[in-house]
């Protein structure tokens, strides 16, 4: 076959069709009308007694204050703090704000003990104590980072781009452990210190629900959602 | 007179009929033999016209999105527009003018500027001829004045029409100048195109290349008959060397050429030409080498691929091929791409084929089966029985085969075993009595047993329940016994001593010593004992020890060649019972026995697939056969067939071998003790293994550690002594290096295997302790201290303990001098999850774009944080005897001496 000229070339060049990107997995925008689900995250049986850490290391500065076990903490009403209540496969609805989360490590513990954030932000993790500390996440979707923290490190930073349940520790400090929930949609709120919460302008619909806490586990149940009404989901979750 | 008879109608007669029939039969003779010499018996021509083709189209298609890609392209689309317009610039208004001006003008300088030149030459060639004048003139001594005058009179000449020479030249170019300048924004964006468009270009040329071009035609080009010769590639029946020939790539057209890995056979792209063809380019390493078949043949597929009766070498595929691999390359273990042959190696070995079987390279592999001179110390009797009727009744998964016993036969040899090993057990019995304090009905005691079984590291190799299996042999073996039912099997006393320490039952043991105290061997032994009891045989006792069963046995001990894989005593001087399979990739059809079989294809695949699913199938009345049962996964009989078939008596040449060099031999002896010992049931080694971290993905720093990169990390002479006596360096670990009790060529062999994987050229690790700089070892001082990095806060230093439990620690520092290699500890201090993710040390660094370190403190060695890494390191290798080393160089560097304050190695002030 002859070389085509590069005229005839140019005449029979068609144009391809652009080809859109693939839509994201969440889709946020203005929300007229939505509506309220909120509710009470409570122990069900016995809660466990409240317990303080032992202080085995570095106690002059971590031993100032009683660090409290804050792997189940529940309030007299039976309500569970910081559990992690979030709406699942949420693909539409409110915008997702951007975030500047903040992880203290005071006193030898994490402050806050369970930190969420929308996946993609940058934790700004901060080193009160002015000691050697370390941020070790094991996490899996994310790179999982092992950062040394040593005194004259006042603030580090790592960034979180995928939506995870991350568990932090400090080698250095045993019992020091918190929990990084990142997000891929702004569908989730963490429990007060009575076990409420409220997740705002949800998009009429039906949707499952999930609460998660660090020891006790997951529960999972369906809630409707009217345009501008309010639903009720009250969790209970079996003491261990 | 006679007269020939003539027959007027004789004459008369027409012959044109048999003319024309002979003519068409010889006709149809010639076209026939033409078209079978050509085409009918040369099917790869038509192979290759249509793969012609299909490369064609395949290079119109790249063209095709080539000019899309351009269509699309921004750049290519202003600049082929600015082209275009550049273009109409030229063509119209002043500047067609100026251009026709310039031309016009061109021509007429040009015209002139030859005239000129002519006239110069002219002139220069008369001056030549009456200085030639002039020089005879001179040498005849006659007059030369007139001459004189004549060569002035010609200088002059020359003078004037040299300067209207080099005034029009200089015409010229200014013309030539304004010319191109005229044109230079033309040119510039035709180079541009140009090179925007030279992958087209590419493309287009070789769609062209691909066929003959005459004028306007394409002709297809002729198919050639594609013939690769390997020169003394093998031998022939008088051992002399001969050339082997295959035309393979007659048909397979495309076999190395990319893009077409979906196109259909002949014409596919090798499916994993990167890696094989790469590696071995087709043209000095052929086809047939690797995967056989008769590669001469171009008749017929079937031919070629030697797929025909008594071809000896039929065409491997797919995985198959991997039987050639080893015939060049020893460290298979190693070879990318030979995953089924590797797998079939070592389940050879580690079945215990060699046992029965004499395979050459293979005769001096360990027996595989347990140590059984001291059998009647450690078997329930009629667990034995049981045992020995089927293994795999009690444990399915056990890498004993079964002989299929019967229970008259089973009974015999248990009384052989037990008998014979009897005088010798109660002596080993008598020195170690039944401690007491082990009770299995102590539920305290017992789930303390558990806790450590479950710690300790057992379950890196033991499954405990009946389905557990931690690590597999293949797909179905256990690679260490299942022991949910231990208890029917044995008695307390011998687990006590076997746990305690199991060398000292078997001197050939690959059971490791966990270091158990008295205490934690009573726990576990009590913990094991409610794992099954023992189910006791009714008179069993007495049929054992009859004479005439024990005699019995060891008859049958001996035929069906139970020390081919345990050594049992009696039975020193036996020798392998099976036959040698050194050569049996080889062996011809014919000497294969199918037994009353018609239903299995008569090829040596499949007579060799069947044999190892069914070892006793091709069992007749006369024929007796003795192999067991394995009951093998298909696919790992696939791999041992591929092994196999890798047995021949072929021998390539050695210029096709792989480098079988030091650092290769030692991978593959390595390899062997590390699956002996199962060293990958907690660590994972080449990155693979480490089976019992499942146990601890919520505490991954809990794990054993992962030794991937450890030949680059510790110190030979560390590594040698740490595996004969493990000592524990990471007090946080609750699972134990075992003590191997390995030999010192087995610690050798390890430490080698382990350096020759990370390429470890010269194992000797040198620190000049006087070249490392007083000021290194003062800043190092300062950045372990609390108001910097703070290591001791996590790492013991000598004696010198950490706060807190055990569980926060970290190794001795003061190890590292002997432990750790120094480069390694550089890699180490820049990031530890590169060396080793998911460790517990934190980095301390980060790395910026080209490898540098950051974030270190900008008060130590002026903020250099290659510096800040290369004085720890220094630190580290002088760490428990720094101080006198600081002095010492002090001293010889002539500083000042060190502040007093900085004691050896400073703990942290708290």
């Amino acid at each position: 076959m002859r070389k085509i000229s590069f005229g005839a070339m140019l005449v029979t060049l068609g144009t391809v069709a652009w080809c859109a990107a693939p839509a994201p997995a969440y889709d946020g925008g203005p929300v007229s009308n939505g509506g309220t689900v909120s509710g009470t995250v409570k122990i069900q049986g016995a809660p466990p007694a409240a317990k303080t850490i032992e202080v085995t290391k570095d106690k002059e500065v971590c031993g100032q204050h009683e660090i409290k076990n804050e792997s189940v903490v529940v309030a007299a009403g039976g309500g569970i703090e910081n559990a992690v209540v979030s709406i699942t496969a949420i693909s539409k609805g409110k915008l997702m704000a951007a975030d500047s989360p903040v992880l203290d490590q005071r006193g030898c513990a994490y402050v806050p003990h369970v930190l969420l954030f929308p996946a993609g932000s940058t934790v700004k993790i901060n080193n009160d104590d002015g000691i050697l500390h370390n941020i070790h996440t094991y996490s899996t979707k994310n790179p999982p980072v092992n950062m040394a923290q040593p005194k004259f490190k006042k603030t580090i930073e790592a960034k979180f781009d995928q939506p995870e349940v991350i568990r932090v520790t400090c080698d250095a400090h045993g019992w020091m452990e918190g929990w990084f929930i990142a997000e891929d949609h702004p569908y989730y709120a963490k429990t007060d210190a009575s076990g409420n919460y409220t997740l705002t302008d949800v998009p009429a619909g039906d949707y499952e629900l999930k609460v998660w806490q660090e020891k006790l586990g997951e529960k999972t149940q369906k809630i409707t959602v009217t345009a501008g009404g309010s639903a009720k989901a009250d969790f209970e979750l079996a003491a261990k | 007179m006679a007269r020939r008879e003539t027959n007027i109608d004789d004459e008369k007669r027409s012959y044109s009929a048999v003319f024309l029939l002979s003519v068409g039969l010889l006709l149809a003779g010639a076209i026939w033999s033409v078209w079978d010499d050509n085409i009918a018996r040369r099917p790869w021509k038509y192979y290759q016209a249509e793969f012609s083709e299909l490369e064609q189209a395949r290079a119109r298609e790249e063209i095709k999105k080539e000019d899309e890609r351009l269509a699309q392209d921004a750049t290519y689309q202003q600049v082929s527009k600015d082209l275009a317009a550049a273009h109409q610039r030229l063509a119209t208004g002043e500047t067609v003018k100026r251009i026709a001006d310039l031309e016009a003008r061109q021509t007429r300088f040009k015209m002139h500027h030859a005239d000129v030149d002519l006239k110069l030459r002219i002139v220069k060639s008369r001056l030549e001829e009456v200085w030639y004048d002039y020089d005879t003139a001179v040498l005849e001594k006659k007059p030369t004045d007139a001459v004189r005058t004549r060569i002035e009179v010609l200088n002059k000449e020359k003078e004037g029409i040299q300067k209207s020479f080099d005034e029009s030249k200089a015409q010229l170019e200014q013309i030539d100048n304004e010319l191109s300048e005229v044109r230079s924004e033309v040119k510039g964006l035709d180079d541009k195109l140009k090179s925007l468009t030279a992958e087209r270009e590419l493309l287009a040329q070789k769609l062209e290349n691909l066929t003959i071009n005459i004028g306007p035609f394409a002709l297809p080009k002729i198919p050639k008959i594609q013939q690769i010769v390997l020169e003394d590639f093998q031998r022939n029946n008088f051992d002399k060397p001969v050339a082997r020939v295959e035309r393979c790539e007659s048909c397979h057209v495309g076999i190395d050429k990319a893009g077409f890995d979906d196109a259909p056979n002949p014409y596919k792209t090798h499916p994993q030409r990167a890696l094989i063809l790469g590696k071995h380019p087709p043209d000095k390493f052929g086809c047939t080498p690797c995967h056989q078949g008769q590669g001469a043949a171009v008749n017929s597929p079937e031919q070629a691929h030697g797929d025909v009766h008594h071809w000896a070498e039929p065409l491997m595929r797919g995985d198959k091929v991997q039987a050639s691999c080893i015939k060049c390359h020893a460290n298979i273990g190693g070879l990318k791409g030979a995953d089924s042959i590797a797998r079939g190696q070592k389940l050879f070995e580690e079945l215990g084929c060699h046992g029965c079987h004499l395979v050459e390279s293979y005769e001096d592999l360990q027996k595989v089966g347990p140590y059984l001179r001291l059998a009647s110390a450690k078997f329930d009797p009629s667990w034995l029985v049981r045992w020995v009727t089927n293994p795999h009744q009690y444990r399915p998964k056990t890498r004993m085969p079964n002989f299929m016993f019967k229970p008259d036969e089973a009974e015999a040899i248990a009384a052989y075993l037990l008998d014979a090993t009897k005088a010798d057990s109660d002596q080993w019995l008598e020195s170690r009595p039944l401690p007491a304090g082990i009770d299995p009905n102590n539920t305290a005691l017992v789930t303390h047993g558990k806790e450590v079984v479950d710690s300790v590291g057992c379950r890196g190799c033991h499954g405990f329940a009946a389905d557990e299996s931690p690590a597999l042999l293949g797909e179905n073996k256990d690679i260490a016994p299942n022991l949910s039912h231990v208890a029917e099997k044995t008695d307390a006393r011998w687990l006590y001593y076997w746990v305690k320490g199991p060398r000292d039952y078997s001197a050939v043991s690959r059971m490791p010593s966990l270091r158990l105290s008295d205490d934690e061997a009573r726990a576990v032994v009590s913990f094991l004992l409610t794992l099954g009891s023992t189910q006791p045989t009714e008179g069993l006792e007495a049929r054992l020890r009859q004479p005439e069963t024990i005699a019995r046995g060891k008859t049958l001990v001996r035929k069906y060649g139970c020390f081919g894989c345990h050594d049992i005593t009696g039975m020193e001087n036996e020798s392998r019972i099976g036959v040698e399979l050194s050569t049996f990739g080889s062996k011809p059809l014919e000497e294969l026995f199918f037994g009353n079989h018609t239903d299995i294809p008569e090829t040596w695949a499949d007579w060799t697939l069947n044999k190892l699913k069914t070892p006793r199938t091709y069992t007749t009345e006369r024929i007796e056969q003795l192999m067991p049962q394995f009951d093998l996964a298909e696919a790992d009989i696939k791999a041992l067939r591929i092994f196999l078939a890798s047995r021949t008596d072929l021998k390539y040449p050695a210029k096709y071998h792989a480098e079988n060099d030091l650092r290769g031999q030692r991978e593959v002896l390595g390899r062997r003790v590390v699956a002996r010992y199962n060293c990958v049931g907690c660590h994972i080694i080449e990155g693979e293994g480490g089976a019992i971290r499942a146990r601890y993905q919520d505490s991954p720093t809990m794990a054993p550690p992962i030794l991937n990169g450890e030949g680059a990390k510790a110190q030979e002479d560390w590594l040698f002594n740490f595996l004969k006596q493990p000592v524990p360096l990471r007090p946080w670990l609750k699972a134990r290096m075992p003590t191997f009790s390995l030999s010192d060529s087995e610690a050798t062999t390890l430490v080698q295997y382990l350096g020759a994987l990370d390429n470890i050229q010269v194992p000797f690790v040198h620190i000049d302790e006087a070249k490392i700089s007083p000021e290194y070892i003062l800043a190092a001082q300062k950045l372990t201290t609390p108001d910097y990095f703070n290591c001791f806060s996590c790492h013991q230093q000598g004696d010198h303990k950490p706060e807190g439990p055990p569980e926060g620690w970290a190794p001795d520092l003061t190890m590292a001098r002997h432990r750790l290699n120094p480069d390694w500890i550089i890699r180490w201090l820049h990031n530890p999850q590169a060396v080793q993710p998911g460790t517990k040390m934190p980095s301390f660094y980060e790395q910026d774009p080209s490898g540098k370190a950051t974030g270190g403190p900008d008060d130590i060695l002026d903020g250099d944080n290659e510096k800040q890494i290369q004085a720890l390191r220094d630190y580290l290798m002088v760490l428990g005897n720094a101080n006198e080393v600081l002095a010492r160089n002090q001293k010889r560097t002539g500083a000042l001496a060190a502040a007093a304050q900085n004691g050896d190695a400073a703990p942290p002030a708290n």
